[in-house]
């Protein structure tokens, strides 16, 4: 199956449950309603907090808004489309994994187009906002170079965030859980990456650069486009971006050996 | 239904939720684990904010106060978490909400009590990361006894208007069928207008007014308020008074609330 096709379809696969929530229009416009309140109230929060201080540790309010931008961002691209991957645990537990198993189609793919979290759709467009209201409010110093680099940087810090989500949803395969508790803790973790990092004590820095690299969604890209702090760290997210993939493809890949279905 | 019998078939109400909770102690304790995390970032943003006692104050907050602050706010924040509304939400749609109907208990009163059943496990919770919160950061100052009175007054009304304030959003599900998306608004706005996020002396002034004297204020800020002793005597006592006030009139409107909900009741099957 060629990348086109492959994609093709996973866009006809979440097309449908599109059009299955758009039957529900009141739904769908609570739902925007509600998520969209969410980031104007982080916003607020922000607000109300720089109108009494310049700056936390030097990051100013729109730096701190940029990084709360990415994490909406990069949560709203994994709603959008790669909700099912919340579903693992469930299908896991319910052995509805074996249908996947016999269609020919990626099966990571078939999981993660099986629903969609229409949330995404407004918080990668508040997030955008936000971020693109970030960017005109700080001088950066804007080349070619830069500004591809910056997008590099930033489809990188998206793509972390989804590999994250993978990796730890698949580790359903090995709880027996049906709702993905594990997966829901690291996800509520990922908030902290919200504030600048140097805000935390040493263990909470290493635990979110390194061992759970959700500083590399929000801090450090941002800190690259900002050239502020220690920026060329920023530069490395593409990398780590390839390292959280090849985890999760190998948890995946690890865990699907250890399907049972459902044994009878 | 009066006198004892009523009073233990409640109690069985409260009993059975907190089974519940126990049986189910991973998405219990996972409910906490959002204010949990939000505990240690605002806790790491303003001891850099405060320089850990030596930069003086903020918005007429220093460090010991600010983390003191912190610290009730979490435990408000972990108090009546979504494990109820999550069920009634879940009924509602499904139906099962019917057989609810049929049972001789006041419909409120049973939901206020499967809250409280599950109250005792956050409180266990809330003592654990408090004392952990203090063994990190040092003990926090407590206020003067009759202030401590009204703050442990405060807290308990604290659970009932929790309670009827997520009982009154979930009710929104007679009407829709997207309860996360009402959720979600109601956790955004009572975050900020309860002062959960952040002391509502930082708002701006007629936003800060609204918000004490709305019933979101006691949801965090006038617990916090007092315990950190900002709020004393004829103030501390009104804002309680607010807080009991707000209490009652919300418990009659979710009555009526209710009445008009039933209506729309429909429940298929034969």
């Amino acid at each position: 199956m060629t990348t086109l096709r492959l994609l093709r379809l996973y866009i006809r696969l979440l097309g449908a449950h599109m059009r299955s929530l758009l039957e529900y229009e009141n739904d769908f416009w609570i739902m925007m309603a509600g998520t969209v309140l969410m980031q104007v109230v982080n916003v607020a929060f922000l607000a109300a907090i720089f109108a009494k201080v310049p700056a936390i540790n030097g990051w100013s309010f729109w730096a701190v808004v940029a990084m709360f931008a990415m994490v909406a961002i990069a949560e709203g691209v994994g709603s959008l489309f790669f909700e099912g991957m919340w579903n693992l645990a469930w299908q896991i537990n319910q052995a509805d994994l074996d249908y996947m198993l016999v269609r020919p189609y990626p099966i990571v793919l078939q999981v993660s187009s099986m629903q969609i979290g229409i949330n995404g759709l407004s918080n990668i467009v508040t997030g955008g906002i936000m971020l693109g209201a970030a960017l005109t409010h700080i001088d950066a110093h804007w080349t070619p170079a830069r500004v591809v680099l910056g997008i590099v940087v930033l489809l990188s810090a998206i793509v972390i965030k989804v590999a994250i989500n993978l990796a730890t949803n698949a580790a359903s395969f090995w709880m027996q859980s049906p709702s993905p508790l594990f997966a829901f803790a690291v996800h509520q973790a990922g908030d902290l990456a919200r504030f600048p990092l140097s805000v935390y004590p040493l263990a909470l820095k290493a635990t979110l650069g390194f061992a759970l690299p959700f500083a590399f969604v929000s801090f450090f890209p941002v800190s690259y486009i900002l050239g502020h702090g220690s920026a060329w760290v920023g530069l490395l997210t593409p990398l780590v971006a390839v390292y959280c993939v090849a985890v999760a493809a190998w948890v995946f890949k690890r865990g699907l050996r250890r399907y049972e279905s459902s044994g009878s | 239904m009066k006198g004892l019998t009523g009073y233990r078939a409640y109690r069985a109400h409260a009993r059975a939720a907190a089974l519940s909770a126990l049986a189910y102690r991973g998405s219990f304790l996972l409910a906490l684990g959002g204010v949990a995390f939000q505990l240690i970032a605002l806790l790491a943003v303003w001891r850099v904010l405060l320089g850990n006692g030596d930069a003086g104050s903020i918005g007429g907050f220093d460090w010991p106060h600010m983390r003191s602050y912190l610290l009730v706010a979490f435990a408000t924040g972990a108090l009546v978490g979504g494990f109820v509304d999550f069920r009634m939400s879940h009924r509602i749609r499904s139906g099962l909400v019917s057989l609810d109907l049929v049972k001789p208990v006041d419909y409120q009163r049973a939901r206020l009590w499967e809250c409280i059943g599950g109250v005792w496990i956050e409180a266990v919770v809330i003592v654990a990361v408090a004392g952990l919160a203090v063994l990190f950061t040092g003990p926090p100052q407590l206020p003067a006894a009759p202030e401590f009175g009204l703050f442990a007054v405060s807290m308990v009304a604290l659970v009932p208007l929790k309670f009827v304030v997520s009982y009154l959003t979930t009710l929104a599900c007679f009407w829709t069928e997207n309860f996360v998306g009402v959720l979600w608004a109601r956790q955004a706005l009572t975050g900020l207008l309860s002062g959960a996020l952040v002391p509502l002396a930082f708002f701006p002034g007629w936003l800060a007014t609204a918000a004490q004297w709305s019933p979101f204020a006691g949801l965090t800020s006038t617990p916090a308020l007092i315990f950190i002793g900002q709020a004393t005597g004829r103030h501390a006592l009104l804002l309680v008074a607010a807080q009991l006030g707000w209490l009652t009139l919300l418990w009659f409107a979710a009555r009526a609330l209710f009445d008009r909900a039933l209506r729309r009741l429909t429940v298929h099957g034969g």
